[in-house]
Protein backbone atom coordinates (compact mmCIF):
# COMPACT_ATOMS: atom_id res chain seq x y z
CA UNK A 1 0.00 0.00 0.00
CA UNK A 2 1.84 3.31 -1.15
CA UNK A 3 -0.87 5.80 -1.21
CA UNK A 4 -1.65 7.89 1.95
CA UNK A 5 -4.33 5.43 4.01
CA UNK A 6 -7.24 7.28 4.23
CA UNK A 7 -10.00 7.27 7.65
CA UNK A 8 -13.69 8.02 7.59
CA UNK A 9 -14.92 9.42 11.52
CA UNK A 10 -18.68 8.82 11.93
CA UNK A 11 -20.16 10.58 15.11
CA UNK A 12 -23.46 12.16 15.48
CA UNK A 13 -21.68 15.00 17.76
CA UNK A 14 -19.53 17.77 15.44
CA UNK A 15 -17.32 18.81 18.38
CA UNK A 16 -16.27 15.06 18.86
CA UNK A 17 -15.56 14.71 15.24
CA UNK A 18 -13.65 17.49 15.54
CA UNK A 19 -11.34 16.23 18.90
CA UNK A 20 -10.49 13.04 16.84
CA UNK A 21 -9.91 14.72 13.47
CA UNK A 22 -7.33 17.35 15.59
CA UNK A 23 -5.69 14.13 17.81
CA UNK A 24 -5.37 12.13 14.39
CA UNK A 25 -3.54 14.68 13.21
CA UNK A 26 -1.40 15.55 15.95
CA UNK A 27 -0.34 11.21 16.34
CA UNK A 28 -0.70 10.09 12.49
CA UNK A 29 0.15 13.27 10.16
CA UNK A 30 0.10 10.97 7.11
CA UNK A 31 -3.76 9.88 7.56
CA UNK A 32 -5.99 11.67 5.49
CA UNK A 33 -9.54 12.32 6.52
CA UNK A 34 -11.32 11.48 3.34
CA UNK A 35 -15.11 12.55 5.14
CA UNK A 36 -16.88 12.90 8.18
CA UNK A 37 -20.67 10.90 8.84
CA UNK A 38 -23.23 12.29 11.25
CA UNK A 39 -25.42 9.34 11.28
CA UNK A 40 -25.26 5.48 10.77
CA UNK A 41 -26.95 5.40 7.44
CA UNK A 42 -24.28 8.53 6.58
CA UNK A 43 -21.51 6.40 7.91
CA UNK A 44 -22.56 3.31 5.46
CA UNK A 45 -23.08 5.15 2.30
CA UNK A 46 -19.97 7.43 2.90
CA UNK A 47 -17.75 4.20 3.54
CA UNK A 48 -19.36 2.86 0.70
CA UNK A 49 -18.85 5.74 -1.77
CA UNK A 50 -15.57 6.62 -0.14
CA UNK A 51 -13.70 3.59 0.14
CA UNK A 52 -11.28 4.83 3.15
CA UNK A 53 -9.12 2.12 4.83
CA UNK A 54 -9.87 2.94 8.34
CA UNK A 55 -13.78 3.84 9.78
CA UNK A 56 -13.80 5.54 13.52
CA UNK A 57 -17.84 4.82 14.57
CA UNK A 58 -19.30 6.08 17.64
CA UNK A 59 -21.68 3.32 19.05
CA UNK A 60 -24.70 5.48 19.87
CA UNK A 61 -25.47 7.12 16.51
CA UNK A 62 -29.23 7.81 15.51
CA UNK A 63 -30.12 5.95 12.08
CA UNK A 64 -27.99 3.10 11.92
CA UNK A 65 -26.00 1.92 15.54
CA UNK A 66 -22.03 2.07 15.06
CA UNK A 67 -22.32 -1.96 15.50
CA UNK A 68 -25.07 -2.25 13.04
CA UNK A 69 -23.17 0.28 10.56
CA UNK A 70 -19.85 -1.84 11.22
CA UNK A 71 -21.25 -5.27 10.59
CA UNK A 72 -22.11 -3.86 6.88
CA UNK A 73 -18.48 -2.47 6.51
CA UNK A 74 -16.14 -5.01 8.45
CA UNK A 75 -15.20 -6.17 5.33
CA UNK A 76 -14.14 -3.47 3.23
CA UNK A 77 -12.34 -1.44 5.90
CA UNK A 78 -10.88 -1.89 9.48
CA UNK A 79 -13.32 -0.66 12.05
CA UNK A 80 -12.63 1.43 15.08
CA UNK A 81 -15.37 1.43 17.97
CA UNK A 82 -15.56 5.50 20.06
CA UNK A 83 -17.12 5.72 22.89
CA UNK A 84 -18.18 7.70 25.92
CA UNK A 85 -19.53 5.35 27.92
CA UNK A 86 -21.15 1.71 26.98
CA UNK A 87 -20.38 -1.01 29.73
CA UNK A 88 -21.61 -4.39 28.01
CA UNK A 89 -19.87 -3.13 24.41
CA UNK A 90 -16.69 -2.06 26.49
CA UNK A 91 -16.84 -5.97 28.04
CA UNK A 92 -17.03 -7.41 24.27
CA UNK A 93 -14.08 -5.33 23.26
CA UNK A 94 -11.82 -6.32 26.11
CA UNK A 95 -12.49 -10.04 25.35
CA UNK A 96 -11.85 -9.50 21.68
CA UNK A 97 -9.87 -8.38 18.41
CA UNK A 98 -11.98 -5.05 18.28
CA UNK A 99 -10.13 -2.08 18.04
CA UNK A 100 -11.72 0.33 19.77
CA UNK A 101 -11.19 4.20 21.79
CA UNK A 102 -13.03 5.65 24.89
CA UNK A 103 -14.51 9.34 24.85
CA UNK A 104 -12.05 12.02 25.76
CA UNK A 105 -9.39 10.34 23.29
CA UNK A 106 -6.25 10.73 24.70
CA UNK A 107 -3.16 10.82 22.60
CA UNK A 108 -1.09 7.91 24.32
CA UNK A 109 -4.40 6.19 23.80
CA UNK A 110 -4.76 6.76 20.18
CA UNK A 111 -1.02 6.59 19.73
CA UNK A 112 -1.82 3.13 20.58
CA UNK A 113 -4.50 2.14 18.39
CA UNK A 114 -2.45 3.68 15.29
CA UNK A 115 0.18 2.04 15.97
CA UNK A 116 -1.66 -1.29 15.58
CA UNK A 117 -3.84 0.14 12.58
CA UNK A 118 -0.21 0.51 10.66
CA UNK A 119 0.26 -2.73 10.73
CA UNK A 120 -2.48 -4.11 10.43
CA UNK A 121 -2.98 -1.76 7.02
CA UNK A 122 -1.05 -4.14 4.50
CA UNK A 123 -3.53 -7.21 5.24
CA UNK A 124 -7.31 -7.63 5.00
CA UNK A 125 -9.96 -6.46 7.66
CA UNK A 126 -9.84 -9.16 10.12
CA UNK A 127 -13.01 -11.08 10.10
CA UNK A 128 -14.43 -9.50 13.46
CA UNK A 129 -17.90 -10.79 12.06
CA UNK A 130 -18.80 -13.42 14.94
CA UNK A 131 -17.97 -10.56 17.48
CA UNK A 132 -20.41 -8.37 15.99
CA UNK A 133 -23.42 -10.67 15.98
CA UNK A 134 -22.82 -11.62 19.30
CA UNK A 135 -22.50 -7.58 19.90
CA UNK A 136 -25.77 -7.11 18.59
CA UNK A 137 -27.08 -9.89 20.74
CA UNK A 138 -25.84 -8.57 23.57
CA UNK A 139 -27.42 -4.96 23.25
CA UNK A 140 -30.48 -6.47 22.26
CA UNK A 141 -31.02 -8.67 25.03
CA UNK A 142 -30.03 -5.19 26.74
CA UNK A 143 -32.91 -3.41 25.54
CA UNK A 144 -35.67 -6.32 25.78
CA UNK A 145 -34.08 -8.86 27.67
CA UNK A 146 -34.77 -11.02 24.40
CA UNK A 147 -38.19 -11.94 25.16
CA UNK A 148 -40.36 -11.44 22.12
CA UNK A 149 -41.61 -7.46 22.17
CA UNK A 150 -45.07 -7.50 23.95
CA UNK A 151 -48.02 -4.67 23.72
CA UNK A 152 -46.58 -2.56 27.01
CA UNK A 153 -48.98 0.67 26.21
CA UNK A 154 -52.40 0.79 24.87
CA UNK A 155 -53.23 3.51 21.86
CA UNK A 156 -56.80 5.15 22.46
CA UNK A 157 -58.56 7.99 20.22
CA UNK A 158 -58.99 10.73 22.57
CA UNK A 159 -60.29 13.64 20.55
CA UNK A 160 -57.80 14.69 17.90
CA UNK A 161 -54.87 12.52 19.41
CA UNK A 162 -53.79 9.28 20.33
CA UNK A 163 -53.50 8.13 24.25
CA UNK A 164 -51.22 6.31 25.54
CA UNK A 165 -52.35 4.12 28.49
CA UNK A 166 -50.02 1.96 30.18
CA UNK A 167 -51.01 -1.58 30.55
CA UNK A 168 -50.30 -1.67 34.26
CA UNK A 169 -53.19 0.95 34.61
CA UNK A 170 -55.36 -0.95 32.53
CA UNK A 171 -58.15 -3.13 34.94
CA UNK A 172 -59.81 -5.83 32.22
CA UNK A 173 -60.81 -5.42 28.58
CA UNK A 174 -64.07 -6.39 27.19
CA UNK A 175 -65.91 -6.54 23.56
CA UNK A 176 -68.26 -4.54 22.98
CA UNK A 177 -70.11 -5.33 19.54
CA UNK A 178 -67.58 -3.50 17.65
CA UNK A 179 -65.01 -1.91 19.96
CA UNK A 180 -63.17 -3.23 22.81
CA UNK A 181 -63.96 -1.50 26.17
CA UNK A 182 -60.71 -0.57 28.11
CA UNK A 183 -61.82 -0.17 31.48
CA UNK A 184 -58.85 1.77 34.14
CA UNK A 185 -59.83 2.66 37.74
CA UNK A 186 -60.66 6.45 36.52
CA UNK A 187 -61.56 6.21 33.04
CA UNK A 188 -63.26 3.74 30.48
CA UNK A 189 -62.32 3.83 26.73
CA UNK A 190 -62.87 2.16 23.15
CA UNK A 191 -60.63 0.76 21.24
CA UNK A 192 -60.98 -0.79 17.63
CA UNK A 193 -58.05 -3.33 18.43
CA UNK A 194 -60.13 -7.00 18.80
CA UNK A 195 -59.74 -8.75 22.29
CA UNK A 196 -57.98 -12.12 20.07
CA UNK A 197 -55.53 -8.89 18.52
CA UNK A 198 -54.66 -7.92 22.07
CA UNK A 199 -54.65 -11.58 23.88
CA UNK A 200 -52.05 -12.08 21.09
CA UNK A 201 -49.76 -8.95 21.49
CA UNK A 202 -50.44 -8.71 25.29
CA UNK A 203 -47.77 -10.43 28.12
CA UNK A 204 -50.11 -13.73 28.26
CA UNK A 205 -48.34 -13.79 32.42
CA UNK A 206 -49.62 -9.95 32.64
CA UNK A 207 -53.43 -10.41 30.99
CA UNK A 208 -55.72 -14.00 31.22
CA UNK A 209 -58.33 -14.62 29.03
CA UNK A 210 -61.19 -15.24 31.87
CA UNK A 211 -64.36 -15.11 29.37
CA UNK A 212 -65.40 -14.97 25.28
CA UNK A 213 -65.25 -11.17 25.66
CA UNK A 214 -63.12 -10.49 28.58
CA UNK A 215 -59.14 -9.93 29.22
CA UNK A 216 -58.35 -9.53 32.63
CA UNK A 217 -55.24 -7.85 34.30
CA UNK A 218 -54.01 -10.83 36.91
CA UNK A 219 -52.03 -8.02 39.27
CA UNK A 220 -55.91 -6.41 39.63
CA UNK A 221 -57.86 -9.52 40.74
CA UNK A 222 -58.81 -8.73 44.19
CA UNK A 223 -60.70 -12.09 45.38
CA UNK A 224 -62.85 -14.98 43.13
CA UNK A 225 -66.13 -16.26 44.57
CA UNK A 226 -69.40 -17.91 43.76
CA UNK A 227 -72.60 -16.45 42.96
CA UNK A 228 -75.74 -18.11 43.75
CA UNK A 229 -76.13 -19.31 40.45
CA UNK A 230 -72.56 -21.45 40.79
CA UNK A 231 -70.39 -18.87 38.43
CA UNK A 232 -67.55 -18.32 39.44
CA UNK A 233 -67.13 -14.13 40.00
CA UNK A 234 -64.00 -12.33 39.90
CA UNK A 235 -63.29 -8.62 42.14
CA UNK A 236 -61.23 -6.57 40.87
CA UNK A 237 -59.12 -3.27 43.26
CA UNK A 238 -60.53 -0.42 42.20
CA UNK A 239 -63.49 -1.31 40.46
CA UNK A 240 -67.17 -2.00 41.51
CA UNK A 241 -67.61 -4.14 38.25
CA UNK A 242 -67.36 -7.99 39.02
CA UNK A 243 -65.86 -10.04 36.16
CA UNK A 244 -68.08 -13.89 35.26
CA UNK A 245 -65.40 -16.47 34.50
CA UNK A 246 -66.90 -18.78 31.88
CA UNK A 247 -66.48 -22.28 32.36
CA UNK A 248 -64.16 -23.22 29.93
CA UNK A 249 -61.99 -20.48 31.92
CA UNK A 250 -62.23 -21.84 35.19
CA UNK A 251 -59.36 -23.94 35.47
CA UNK A 252 -57.58 -20.61 36.11
CA UNK A 253 -59.04 -20.54 39.66
CA UNK A 254 -59.18 -23.51 40.52
CA UNK A 255 -58.13 -24.27 44.35
CA UNK A 256 -55.22 -25.52 45.14
CA UNK B 1 -80.43 -39.42 33.85
CA UNK B 2 -80.47 -35.89 34.52
CA UNK B 3 -84.48 -34.88 35.08
CA UNK B 4 -85.04 -31.37 33.20
CA UNK B 5 -88.19 -30.65 35.22
CA UNK B 6 -85.83 -31.08 38.62
CA UNK B 7 -84.55 -27.71 37.63
CA UNK B 8 -84.77 -26.59 41.38
CA UNK B 9 -83.11 -28.79 43.52
CA UNK B 10 -81.95 -28.73 46.92
CA UNK B 11 -78.86 -28.12 46.53
CA UNK B 12 -80.16 -24.61 44.89
CA UNK B 13 -82.29 -24.24 48.07
CA UNK B 14 -79.05 -24.73 50.23
CA UNK B 15 -77.32 -22.11 48.23
CA UNK B 16 -80.29 -19.62 48.23
CA UNK B 17 -79.75 -19.96 52.12
CA UNK B 18 -76.64 -19.75 52.67
CA UNK B 19 -76.37 -16.21 50.90
CA UNK B 20 -79.79 -15.46 52.71
CA UNK B 21 -77.91 -16.05 55.84
CA UNK B 22 -74.24 -14.29 54.50
CA UNK B 23 -76.27 -11.12 53.72
CA UNK B 24 -78.28 -11.17 57.24
CA UNK B 25 -74.52 -11.55 59.08
CA UNK B 26 -72.80 -8.71 56.96
CA UNK B 27 -76.05 -6.15 57.46
CA UNK B 28 -76.22 -7.14 61.59
CA UNK B 29 -72.83 -6.44 61.64
CA UNK B 30 -72.80 -3.19 59.50
CA UNK B 31 -75.51 -2.29 62.15
CA UNK B 32 -72.91 -2.96 65.17
CA UNK B 33 -70.57 -0.80 63.58
CA UNK B 34 -72.60 1.64 63.02
CA UNK B 35 -73.97 1.82 66.49
CA UNK B 36 -70.23 1.25 68.15
CA UNK B 37 -69.25 4.65 66.51
CA UNK B 38 -72.80 6.58 66.36
CA UNK B 39 -72.52 9.28 70.00
CA UNK B 40 -75.37 8.87 72.78
CA UNK B 41 -77.20 12.43 71.64
CA UNK B 42 -77.33 11.18 68.15
CA UNK B 43 -78.89 7.70 68.99
CA UNK B 44 -81.52 9.33 71.61
CA UNK B 45 -82.62 11.99 69.05
CA UNK B 46 -82.78 8.73 66.18
CA UNK B 47 -85.08 6.86 69.07
CA UNK B 48 -87.57 9.79 69.05
CA UNK B 49 -87.57 10.24 65.82
CA UNK B 50 -88.55 6.21 65.28
CA UNK B 51 -91.09 6.51 68.30
CA UNK B 52 -92.88 9.71 66.94
CA UNK B 53 -92.53 7.67 63.50
CA UNK B 54 -94.33 4.42 64.26
CA UNK B 55 -96.54 6.42 66.98
CA UNK B 56 -98.02 7.94 64.40
CA UNK B 57 -98.58 4.64 62.40
CA UNK B 58 -100.27 3.46 65.30
CA UNK B 59 -97.83 0.27 65.97
CA UNK B 60 -94.75 1.57 68.90
CA UNK B 61 -93.80 -2.08 69.44
CA UNK B 62 -91.17 -2.26 66.53
CA UNK B 63 -89.97 0.96 67.86
CA UNK B 64 -90.20 -0.28 71.33
CA UNK B 65 -87.82 -3.46 69.96
CA UNK B 66 -85.39 -1.35 67.88
CA UNK B 67 -84.34 1.01 70.99
CA UNK B 68 -84.02 -1.98 73.29
CA UNK B 69 -82.08 -3.99 70.89
CA UNK B 70 -80.03 -1.41 69.98
CA UNK B 71 -79.75 0.15 73.48
CA UNK B 72 -78.22 -3.24 74.24
CA UNK B 73 -75.95 -4.07 71.84
CA UNK B 74 -74.67 -0.50 72.44
CA UNK B 75 -74.03 -0.80 75.75
CA UNK B 76 -72.93 -4.24 75.74
CA UNK B 77 -70.75 -4.62 72.71
CA UNK B 78 -70.15 -0.81 71.57
CA UNK B 79 -66.87 -0.31 73.72
CA UNK B 80 -65.37 -2.97 72.22
CA UNK B 81 -66.53 -2.80 68.68
CA UNK B 82 -65.29 0.68 68.56
CA UNK B 83 -61.82 0.13 70.00
CA UNK B 84 -62.14 -2.25 67.44
CA UNK B 85 -62.63 0.02 65.12
CA UNK B 86 -60.33 2.57 65.69
CA UNK B 87 -57.30 -0.09 65.81
CA UNK B 88 -58.25 -0.70 62.38
CA UNK B 89 -57.76 2.92 61.64
CA UNK B 90 -54.58 3.28 63.37
CA UNK B 91 -53.56 0.08 61.22
CA UNK B 92 -54.33 1.56 58.49
CA UNK B 93 -52.70 5.21 59.04
CA UNK B 94 -49.62 2.63 59.98
CA UNK B 95 -49.88 1.10 56.58
CA UNK B 96 -50.52 4.40 54.71
CA UNK B 97 -46.84 5.86 56.31
CA UNK B 98 -44.63 2.84 55.93
CA UNK B 99 -45.67 2.60 52.09
CA UNK B 100 -45.09 6.84 51.54
CA UNK B 101 -41.59 5.60 53.43
CA UNK B 102 -40.91 3.05 51.29
CA UNK B 103 -42.07 5.11 47.81
CA UNK B 104 -39.65 7.62 49.03
CA UNK B 105 -36.87 5.25 49.39
CA UNK B 106 -37.51 3.88 46.17
CA UNK B 107 -37.61 7.40 44.58
CA UNK B 108 -34.64 8.35 46.14
CA UNK B 109 -32.67 5.33 44.40
CA UNK B 110 -34.19 5.70 40.72
CA UNK B 111 -33.03 9.35 41.42
CA UNK B 112 -29.85 8.94 42.20
CA UNK B 113 -29.78 5.99 38.84
CA UNK B 114 -31.24 8.85 36.87
CA UNK B 115 -28.16 10.76 36.35
CA UNK B 116 -27.10 8.56 33.40
CA UNK B 117 -23.13 7.93 33.11
CA UNK B 118 -23.64 7.66 29.68
CA UNK B 119 -24.96 11.23 29.63
CA UNK B 120 -22.41 12.37 32.63
CA UNK B 121 -19.50 10.90 30.39
CA UNK B 122 -20.44 12.51 27.26
CA UNK B 123 -20.48 15.99 28.28
CA UNK B 124 -17.15 15.53 30.21
CA UNK B 125 -15.88 14.57 26.78
CA UNK B 126 -17.28 17.47 25.12
CA UNK B 127 -15.90 19.68 28.30
CA UNK B 128 -12.78 18.42 27.56
CA UNK B 129 -13.02 19.34 23.73
CA UNK B 130 -14.29 22.72 24.31
CA UNK B 131 -11.72 23.65 26.54
CA UNK B 132 -9.21 23.40 23.53
CA UNK B 133 -11.36 24.86 21.07
CA UNK B 134 -13.99 27.07 22.52
CA UNK B 135 -12.76 27.93 26.16
CA UNK B 136 -15.78 30.52 26.99
CA UNK B 137 -18.20 27.56 25.95
CA UNK B 138 -16.79 25.03 28.01
CA UNK B 139 -16.96 27.45 30.47
CA UNK B 140 -20.53 28.16 30.17
CA UNK B 141 -21.54 24.20 29.63
CA UNK B 142 -19.18 23.06 32.76
CA UNK B 143 -21.53 25.91 34.95
CA UNK B 144 -25.08 24.24 33.57
CA UNK B 145 -23.72 20.87 33.89
CA UNK B 146 -23.07 21.75 37.52
CA UNK B 147 -26.78 23.11 38.01
CA UNK B 148 -27.76 20.06 36.35
CA UNK B 149 -26.22 17.78 38.65
CA UNK B 150 -26.94 20.44 41.62
CA UNK B 151 -30.65 19.46 41.78
CA UNK B 152 -31.25 16.37 40.35
CA UNK B 153 -28.45 14.56 42.88
CA UNK B 154 -30.54 13.89 45.47
CA UNK B 155 -28.16 14.47 48.21
CA UNK B 156 -27.21 17.67 46.99
CA UNK B 157 -30.83 18.83 46.43
CA UNK B 158 -31.72 21.58 48.43
CA UNK B 159 -34.82 22.28 50.03
CA UNK B 160 -37.21 24.31 48.39
CA UNK B 161 -36.60 22.53 44.91
CA UNK B 162 -39.64 21.34 44.40
CA UNK B 163 -41.78 24.43 42.79
CA UNK B 164 -42.16 24.87 38.87
CA UNK B 165 -39.59 27.76 38.88
CA UNK B 166 -36.74 25.20 40.14
CA UNK B 167 -37.90 22.34 37.86
CA UNK B 168 -38.03 24.50 34.81
CA UNK B 169 -34.27 25.88 35.93
CA UNK B 170 -32.70 22.61 36.08
CA UNK B 171 -34.31 21.35 32.70
CA UNK B 172 -33.16 24.10 31.16
CA UNK B 173 -29.56 23.65 32.23
CA UNK B 174 -29.86 20.03 31.22
CA UNK B 175 -31.24 20.87 27.37
CA UNK B 176 -28.16 23.82 27.03
CA UNK B 177 -25.93 20.71 27.46
CA UNK B 178 -27.66 18.79 25.29
CA UNK B 179 -28.12 21.47 22.39
CA UNK B 180 -24.57 22.26 22.53
CA UNK B 181 -23.76 17.83 21.87
CA UNK B 182 -26.60 17.81 19.32
CA UNK B 183 -26.02 21.63 18.10
CA UNK B 184 -29.13 22.35 15.33
CA UNK B 185 -30.39 19.00 15.86
CA UNK B 186 -32.14 19.91 18.92
CA UNK B 187 -34.64 22.99 19.06
CA UNK B 188 -35.77 24.46 22.44
CA UNK B 189 -38.71 26.56 23.55
CA UNK B 190 -40.12 27.06 27.00
CA UNK B 191 -43.45 28.68 27.31
CA UNK B 192 -43.63 29.53 31.60
CA UNK B 193 -45.48 32.56 32.78
CA UNK B 194 -42.91 33.67 35.66
CA UNK B 195 -46.18 33.72 37.91
CA UNK B 196 -45.91 30.03 38.06
CA UNK B 197 -41.99 29.84 39.56
CA UNK B 198 -43.28 30.00 42.77
CA UNK B 199 -46.15 27.37 42.28
CA UNK B 200 -45.16 24.05 43.81
CA UNK B 201 -44.32 20.92 41.88
CA UNK B 202 -42.77 17.86 42.66
CA UNK B 203 -39.27 17.44 41.78
CA UNK B 204 -37.80 15.23 38.79
CA UNK B 205 -40.97 14.96 37.16
CA UNK B 206 -40.70 17.40 34.40
CA UNK B 207 -36.88 16.49 34.06
CA UNK B 208 -38.20 12.61 33.43
CA UNK B 209 -40.27 13.68 30.75
CA UNK B 210 -37.82 16.19 29.01
CA UNK B 211 -35.32 12.97 28.94
CA UNK B 212 -37.69 10.68 27.63
CA UNK B 213 -38.25 12.93 24.61
CA UNK B 214 -34.48 13.16 24.11
CA UNK B 215 -34.02 9.85 24.39
CA UNK B 216 -36.63 8.15 22.79
CA UNK B 217 -37.97 10.79 20.53
CA UNK B 218 -34.91 13.15 19.18
CA UNK B 219 -31.75 11.07 19.77
CA UNK B 220 -32.37 8.39 17.54
CA UNK B 221 -33.96 10.89 14.67
CA UNK B 222 -31.52 11.66 12.32
CA UNK B 223 -32.95 14.85 11.66
CA UNK B 224 -33.22 15.73 15.17
CA UNK B 225 -36.29 18.34 16.27
CA UNK B 226 -37.49 20.12 18.92
CA UNK B 227 -38.96 20.25 22.61
CA UNK B 228 -42.14 22.89 23.49
CA UNK B 229 -42.44 22.75 27.70
CA UNK B 230 -45.36 24.70 28.59
CA UNK B 231 -47.07 25.58 31.14
CA UNK B 232 -50.67 26.81 31.87
CA UNK B 233 -53.36 26.82 34.78
CA UNK B 234 -57.38 25.90 33.80
CA UNK B 235 -59.75 25.84 36.97
CA UNK B 236 -57.24 25.81 39.01
CA UNK B 237 -55.20 22.82 38.05
CA UNK B 238 -51.59 23.47 36.86
CA UNK B 239 -50.94 22.03 33.23
CA UNK B 240 -46.97 21.44 32.49
CA UNK B 241 -46.57 19.79 29.11
CA UNK B 242 -43.85 18.34 27.38
CA UNK B 243 -44.17 18.13 23.69
CA UNK B 244 -41.82 16.57 20.84
CA UNK B 245 -41.86 15.95 16.85
CA UNK B 246 -39.29 12.99 17.59
CA UNK B 247 -39.56 9.84 16.15
CA UNK B 248 -42.87 8.42 18.58
CA UNK B 249 -43.94 6.64 20.96
CA UNK B 250 -43.16 2.96 20.61
CA UNK B 251 -46.22 0.66 22.16
CA UNK B 252 -44.09 -2.51 22.97
CA UNK B 253 -41.26 -0.60 24.31
CA UNK B 254 -41.41 -1.23 28.05
CA UNK B 255 -39.56 1.42 29.23
CA UNK B 256 -42.05 3.00 31.34
CA UNK B 257 -40.47 3.04 34.36
CA UNK B 258 -39.97 7.02 34.75
CA UNK B 259 -43.34 6.98 33.64
CA UNK B 260 -44.58 4.63 36.42
CA UNK B 261 -42.82 6.35 38.97
CA UNK B 262 -44.10 9.54 37.80
CA UNK B 263 -47.89 8.05 37.99
CA UNK B 264 -47.32 6.47 41.69
CA UNK B 265 -45.73 9.81 42.82
CA UNK B 266 -48.75 11.44 41.56
CA UNK B 267 -50.89 9.54 42.90
CA UNK B 268 -49.61 9.25 46.41
CA UNK B 269 -49.48 13.23 46.70
CA UNK B 270 -52.68 14.08 45.08
CA UNK B 271 -54.87 11.35 44.76
CA UNK B 272 -57.61 11.06 41.99
CA UNK B 273 -56.72 14.72 41.58
CA UNK B 274 -53.48 14.51 39.81
CA UNK B 275 -52.88 12.58 36.37
CA UNK B 276 -49.79 11.41 33.54
CA UNK B 277 -51.51 11.88 30.29
CA UNK B 278 -49.29 10.59 27.35
CA UNK B 279 -50.48 11.17 23.74
CA UNK B 280 -49.53 10.52 20.03
CA UNK B 281 -50.69 14.29 18.40
CA UNK B 282 -52.01 13.98 14.56
CA UNK B 283 -48.79 15.94 13.87
CA UNK B 284 -46.42 13.36 14.95
CA UNK B 285 -44.15 12.96 18.06
CA UNK B 286 -44.69 12.35 21.51
CA UNK B 287 -47.25 14.84 24.06
CA UNK B 288 -46.62 14.33 28.51
CA UNK B 289 -48.40 15.82 30.53
CA UNK B 290 -48.68 16.25 34.18
CA UNK B 291 -51.94 17.74 35.57
CA UNK B 292 -52.14 18.99 39.30
CA UNK B 293 -53.76 21.38 41.76
CA UNK B 294 -52.64 24.84 41.27
CA UNK B 295 -51.58 26.55 44.29
CA UNK B 296 -49.67 29.78 44.44
CA UNK B 297 -46.93 28.90 46.65
CA UNK B 298 -46.13 26.41 49.14
CA UNK B 299 -48.72 26.02 52.45
CA UNK B 300 -51.36 27.49 50.77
Amino acid sequence: MSAAPRALIADDEAPMRDQLRARLREVWPELQIAGEAANGVEAVEQARALAPDIVFLDIRMPGLTGIEAARQLYQRCHIVFVTAYDQYALDAFEQGAIDYLLKPVTAARLETCCARLRQRLAQPPEDIGVQLGRLTAALAGNAANAAPPRLRWIQAQVGASLRMIPTREVLFFRSDEKYTRVQTATTELLIRKTLKELADELDPDEFWRIHRSTLVRVDAIESVSRDMRGRQMLKLRGCREELEVSRNHSHLFQQM
Amino acid sequence: MKTPSNSMDWSDVKLLLRELFATARENWWLFVDWLAVIDWRRLAILWLLVLIGFGLLNTPEPAVWFILISFGVKVLGGGKRKAELEAQAADRKADVATLERRLTEAQMATLQAQVEPHFLFNTLALIGQLIETDPPEAARVHAHLIDYLRSSLPQMRAAGSATLGKQVELSKAYLAIMQARMKERLQVQFRVPDFLGSAPFPPMMLQTLIENAIKHGLEPKIAGGRIDVSARVEDATLFVDVCDDGLGFNPTSSDGLGLANIHERLQLLFGDKAELVIEAPPTGGTRASIRVPYQMMEGL
